[in-house]
């Protein structure tokens, strides 16, 4: 800790440094995006049954799947056969409701979408749902988009299962604006943003649909998962490793809704997120996107900015920044807008449950807390690393009421060992405090790509 | 013989002790005589609209009420309640210790029931084995129940909803379908989840259900979709041995089969019952709930206790929706039965056993 209070006096620096880049929105990168629309207030559920409809190069209704698309409607089910497809699929309006789009669920590598040769208006997305409710897309690899792999917006109940996601030019498996949703035993790797990302979710006044994300991986991303003002999403079951952040709700005012709330992290793995892709990567940064907001590298869990949030029974390990962090949201505090400002504070966030560096395997710190904002409470996490404070002073007990209280030294001193500067990629290991990796079957650490 | 879906006469016999009854949903009226009736009422409820807001005329229609907080040192007790069918079998054991009455045959007795089930925060996982009665949720006065209830159902396609008794609440958190006046917590269609926060005060204190109060809460009640919630005094100890038993059946026309079931939490018959234990000097609370159509009585050998009103009883009467609480400190070591005391019910299976160690 020592060390940690030596470097406060640059902490103002690297305030003014966020608070000037999280002004580029992380989701506006992606071209040609269908303009958000109203995701609408039905069930949005279509029942009966409607046509089959094949695909395949030989043999089959259809050689292309969008050929298919055009000709089925909601209640259709399009069966894709194995190969590989050079298209981008649009599954656009409410005629599709309903409609569900099935590769090879148990092989999903044999159904290849792949933009690697196509032009760039037509390599956007390998599959964009859009305006259609109720659609389920299950058993595809997606590779080489320039926009998404997987895209669905304005709509609801969507189902992504069983896909495999990488090296699209933004997100792997992406869902905005949309209410209610399954992303599910699928993968996602080597995106230069996040491998999943839920994201501006209407607000649902009374009855809410829920999202749920349930048993997939996400590894060699800038972020494993994303949730810009995401809201009553599940995220549980799944591992978000070798990432250069684990998984991040959080805030911003470029989209709509701030802040994130009513969210559940319950149940997963997240380790190994020392990804440190400034020193070279598997995919090409773009300009604008996570990969140019500073985020720390080397860290777990970030809420940066939250409310009604339950982070619990996760395992938390390896990651050498640290486990976990929950830090208002600074580009927003104190904004003359009053609702902005409100989307900074943290309220009502509830850690309990987590085993920090579990199996030998030590995070640098394992939490993190300013003690700002209201009802944010911990109880029952095994920690091994020290924390910030290491008074703990800030992780008030649950059940409340506790009233939390702020100790003014930590968030510069967070902003300060968390933020680097991309040009300076060592600059975002200064603060890591390295512990050895105990070897896990089927995974190596990722901290510098080929290296 | 019996035949599927039909009555024998002793089926008959015993289904004398269960009514037909109405079910009116979207304005279509269904005597529900047979499983045939309840497809149809199921369909009914499945089909029905969200009711729209735009009819809500009356100003009272529209009024907003704030979210209970907990009063001064007092907590919010979080719940996440998931409702679904599940395969539900009433005679799990296979036989009836007390009268070694034979049950039926497994597929004879086991149903599509529904019920509420806890879940971990965000429906990440349910917590236990599915159960009948729903989880009991627990509050001292000052607090308020946050019970964010999901319907995750994918079998009937219908709204459902929690309801309760004992608490207070404002319209919003009613959790009851009004027709064209209901409000978002009295309509909770498949996939969708609402919060009610309710508020455990001063006259809260004590033993009440909860249950289903949806367009088809007669036959979801009747499936299963009731639990129990439990406020003390704040700082109150809880007894030693503290038991919900719910008291209510499973009709013919609703389960298909010939038999009719009188149950207590789901189970038909002393083994299959709640087998409730204690030991002698402790302090010992039964709380019983009526959740069908009947009027039952609650006696326990051997065992007397004061009602609200301070006399002695040891078979008092409760009916739908009320509950009787039976506390005394245990000073009368045994095996005890514990029934309702008509006997149709009784030999229907509303019995269990009650063992006190020395």
């Amino acid at each position: 800790m020592i060390q940690e209070e030596g470097q406060m006096h640059r902490s103002h620096v690297w305030l003014a440094v966020l608070a000037a880049l999280l002004l580029v929105p992380a989701s506006a990168t992606a071209g040609n995006y269908p303009p958000p629309s109203d995701p609408g207030s039905g069930t949005g559920k279509s029942h009966g049954k409607g046509q089959t409809l094949t695909v395949c190069k030989r043999g089959c209704d259809y050689k292309n799947i969008q050929k298919a698309i055009d000709a089925a409607s909601g209640k259709d089910t399009i069966r894709v056969k194995k190969g590989t497809y050079r298209e981008s699929v649009q599954i656009v309006g409410s005629r599709y409701d309903g409609l569900k789009l099935i590769g090879d669920p148990k092989h999903r590598d044999r159904v290849v979408l792949d933009g690697k040769s196509l032009k760039s208006g037509d390599a956007q997305n390998a599959v964009l749902l859009n305006n259609a409710d109720d659609v389920t897309v299950r058993g595809f690899h997606a590779v080489h988009y320039k926009a998404n792999c997987f895209f669905a917006t304005n709509l609801q109940d969507y189902v992504l299962d069983q896909l495999e996601a990488e090296r699209c030019g933004v997100y792997g498996v992406y869902a905005f604006n949309s209410k209610g949703g399954v992303m599910s035993n699928s993968e996602a790797y080597y995106n230069p943003d996040s491998g999943f990302y839920v994201g501006q979710t209407p607000p649902q006044k009374g009855r809410k649909k829920r999202t749920l994300v349930k048993n997939v991986s996400s590894w060699g991303n800038v972020l494993g998962f994303s949730g810009t003002n995401m809201r009553y999403t599940t995220i549980t079951k799944s591992r978000w490793f070798n990432n250069g952040a684990g998984i991040v709700p959080n805030v911003l005012d470029s989209e709509k809704y701030y802040p994130p709330t009513g969210n559940v992290l319950s149940d997963n793995d997240v380790f190994w997120n020392n990804f440190n892709f400034y020193f070279g990567a598997p995919f090409k940064i773009p300009q604008q996107s996570a990969a140019s907001i500073p985020y720390p590298i080397g860290i777990g869990i970030l809420l940066f900015g939250s409310q009604n949030t339950v982070v619990e029974n996760n395992r938390i390990f390896g990651n050498y920044l640290g486990g976990f962090a929950e830090v208002p949201a600074v580009q927003l505090s104190g904004n003359a807008d009053p609702k902005k400002n409100e989307a900074s504070i943290l309220r009502n966030n509830t850690v309990r449950g987590n085993d920090f560096g579990g199996g030998n395997d030590l995070n640098g710190r394992d939490m993190l807390y300013d003690g700002s904002g209201s009802g944010n409470c911990f109880e029952g996490n095994t920690t091994r690393s020290p924390n910030l404070p290491a008074n703990n002073g800030t992780f008030v007990a649950c059940p409340g009421p506790n009233p939390n209280v702020t100790d003014p030294a930590v968030l510069p001193l967070a902003l300060t060992i968390g933020l680097g500067d991309p040009k300076d990629p060592a600059s975002f290991e200064k603060n890591w405090i390295k512990h050895p990796h105990p070897a896990r079957k089927g995974v190596k650490p990722l901290e510098h790509y080929g290296g | 013989m019996a035949q599927p879906g039909g009555l024998d006469r002793r089926g008959f016999l015993a289904a004398g002790g269960a009514a037909t009854f109405l079910c009116t949903i979207g304005g279509e009226t269904v005597p529900v005589r047979s499983p045939r009736d309840v497809a149809r009422v199921d369909a009914a409820a499945a089909a029905l609209p969200r009711p729209a807001a735009a009819v809500r005329r009356d100003p009272i229609d529209r009024a907003q009420f704030p979210t209970p907080e907990p009063q001064p040192g007092g907590r919010r007790r979080e719940y996440w309640i998931g409702a679904r069918t599940v395969s539900w079998d009433i005679v799990p054991a296979g036989r009836d210790e007390w009268m070694k009455r034979r049950p039926p045959s497994r597929s004879r007795r086991t149903i599509r029931a529904y019920v509420y089930q806890q879940w971990s925060a965000g429906f990440a996982k349910p917590i236990g084995r599915p159960r009948m009665p729903g989880p009991t949720l627990y509050a001292e006065v000052g607090d308020v129940l946050v019970v964010h209830f999901g319907n995750l159902d994918r079998k009937l396609r219908q709204a459902v909803t929690m309801h309760p008794h004992g608490v207070r609440y404002n319209p919003e958190y009613d959790g009851a379908y009004l027709g064209d006046f209901t409000r978002a917590g009295g309509f909770v269609a498949p996939g969708e989840e609402f919060t009610y926060v309710w508020e455990a005060t001063p006259d809260s204190v004590g033993a009440w259900p909860y249950h289903d109060h949806g367009p088809n809460h007669t036959l979801n009640t009747l499936r299963g979709l009731f639990g129990a919630v439990i406020v003390r005094e704040k700082g109150a100890p809880a007894p030693d041995v503290e038991q919900v038993l719910f008291l209510h059946s499973f009709p013919p026309q609703v389960t298909g089969f010939s038999e009719l079931f009188h149950s207590i939490n789901g189970r038909s018959y002393a083994g299959n019952t709640p087998t409730i234990r204690a030991r002698a000097g402790q302090r010992v609370t039964i709380h019983v709930m009526g959740m069908d159509q009947n009027f039952h009585t609650f006696h326990i050998h051997g065992h007397r206790w004061r009602d609200s009103s301070g006399a002695f009883v040891d078979c008092p009467t409760l009916g739908p929706n009320e509950t009787i609480t039976a506390s005394f400190v245990e000073d009368n070591p045994g095996r005890w039965l514990y029934h309702c005391h008509v006997s149709l019910h009784q030999d229907a299976g509303m019995a269990g056993w009650y063992l006190v160690e020395q």
